[in-house]
């Protein structure tokens, strides 16, 4: 706005007391020199009336009214509840109501307004078709499963017999019998030598020996020869005993001597 | 709007979690900030959103709200002020990309309301004419710079004295004063304008 003095006051000073002028707020000598300005200045003048004219348009304005959701939304979006219908719950009168209702409410319609729901039924069924699949490709069939004995020998003598099935199959995979194997080979190189026949000997005289044999000879004992099955035999014994034209081959019969008590 | 003490329990209260004290401030409140934000932004849906985000930020800063410093509703208002300056930062570019496509409306030779206006040969309802006025002069006030709209959205739509309104707005009461006289001419320039082409 232009710093121009007309009738003593500048426009910079009108145009502060223009809101006051406006309001009706202003009087006395200032409302005098603020109506002469108006009337000189070619810039104030049109500026009081389209500021008028303003005021008058915006008066016409009136209040909208908000939608009716705005509160329950803002409620719920800061409190994270409808506190007005929460409290108009409260307010009203509670019948009483027995423990199965109210499991009722508040767990089986719950639950139940869930699985009425088109999705969880679709998924119900996807999963019922997939175990179903499943049972039958690993060889399940539904009569068996029906004809399954709960007795607990039964169930016993299941799971052993299970078990026996899940050994002999896993001994029976190749990977593992040749894993053994395998292992049964290094075990063996790995192990010190045996003794030999010589140490052999030397248990010969061993007397720790002796009650072995003894025991031995009682289990050995025929009605006609008495053979030591454990009495080591001389390299000349085996010579005779293989030699073909020998027709004195010794027969050699076991009889075990049971005792019954 | 209340009485500070009023105000001031309803705010401790709210503090202290009082669900009650808070939907009273919501009632008291809502219809306020609606409808400086739907004079502000120019559609309801806009008014809406942004009232529910004034609400948000007033439930979550509740407890910087000091007394002694001013009335509440100069609180609020500064927040609704804050926000709406966002959103009309947010929405430049929108406005721009918009306007590209459209007349170039703040020009003296623009039309920017003639198509808006109804045609006045038919005798229209008193209470529809008196709609159609409201109609024209929102779209007007859409017309002025935010910092202008704001002045006079508080000033003449709010009744809110000079000395609130410089608080909120964080301007001198001169620049507020200043504001409001050019909003208001610039307004009746924009529906002069206007009416003249439709009469």
């Amino acid at each position: 706005m232009p710093d121009r003095t007309s009738n003593g006051m500048q426009c910079n000073e009108f145009d502060l007391l223009l809101s006051d002028a406006l309001d009706g707020v202003l009087s006395g000598s200032g409302l005098d020199r603020f109506q002469a300005h108006a009337r000189t200045c070619k810039t104030c003048g049109p500026l009081l009336e389209e500021a008028e004219a303003g005021r008058q348009w915006l008066k016409g304005l009136t209040e909208v009214e908000p939608p009716a959701s705005l509160v329950p939304n803002i409620l719920a979006s800061t409190t994270g509840v409808d506190t007005q219908r929460l409290r108009t719950t409260v307010r009203a009168p509670q019948p009483r109501v027995s423990w199965w209702e109210h499991v009722q409410a508040s767990f089986l319609e719950p639950t139940w307004a869930l699985v009425r729901q088109p999705r969880f039924a679709m998924s119900f069924g996807m999963a019922f078709f997939a175990l179903s699949v499943s049972l039958t490709m690993a060889g399940v069939n539904i009569h068996d499963v029906m004809s399954i004995s709960l007795r607990p020998s039964a169930i016993r003598h299941a799971y052993y017999s299970t078990q026996a099935k899940v050994v002999r199959y896993v001994d029976n995979v190749r990977a593992v019998y040749t894993m053994q194997a395998a292992l049964r080979e290094i075990k063996r190189n790995m192990s010190p030598a045996e003794p030999g026949p010589a140490k052999q000997k030397e248990h010969k005289n061993d007397t720790t020996q002796q009650p072995e044999q003894k025991q031995e000879r009682n289990y050995s004992q025929t009605g006609e020869k008495l053979i030591l099955a454990g009495t080591p035999v001389g390299p000349s014994d085996f010579d005779r005993i293989l030699d073909p034209s020998n027709p004195d081959l010794p027969v050699v019969s076991v009889t075990t001597d049971r005792r019954f008590v | 709007m209340e009485d500070v003490q009023v105000v001031a329990m309803l705010v401790r209260r709210c503090i202290a979690g009082d669900a009650a004290a808070w939907e009273e401030i919501v009632q008291g409140y809502n219809r306020r900030i609606y409808n400086i934000c739907y004079r502000f932004a120019g559609s309801s849906d806009d008014a809406q959103d942004l009232t529910q985000e004034v609400f948000i930020k007033m439930y979550r800063t509740l407890s910087s709200y000091d007394p002694s410093k001013g009335a509440f509703v100069t609180w609020v208002t500064t927040i609704t002020r804050n926000l709406l300056v966002d959103h009309f930062r947010k929405t430049k570019q929108d406005r721009m990309t918009d306007s590209m496509d459209t007349t170039a409306s703040d020009h003296e030779d623009a039309q920017p309301l003639s198509e808006q206006i109804p045609d006045q040969s038919a005798p229209p309802d008193a209470q529809v004419r008196q709609r159609e006025v409201s109609e024209t002069v929102h779209q007007a006030l859409g017309k002025l710079s935010p910092e202008l709209r704001e002045a006079v959205i508080l000033r003449d739509l709010q009744d809110m004295d000079y000395k609130e309104i410089a608080t909120a707005l964080r301007v001198p009461e001169g620049t507020v004063k200043s504001r409001i006289n050019r909003g208001r001419a610039e307004l009746a320039r924009l529906l002069q304008r206007t009416y003249r082409q439709v009469m």
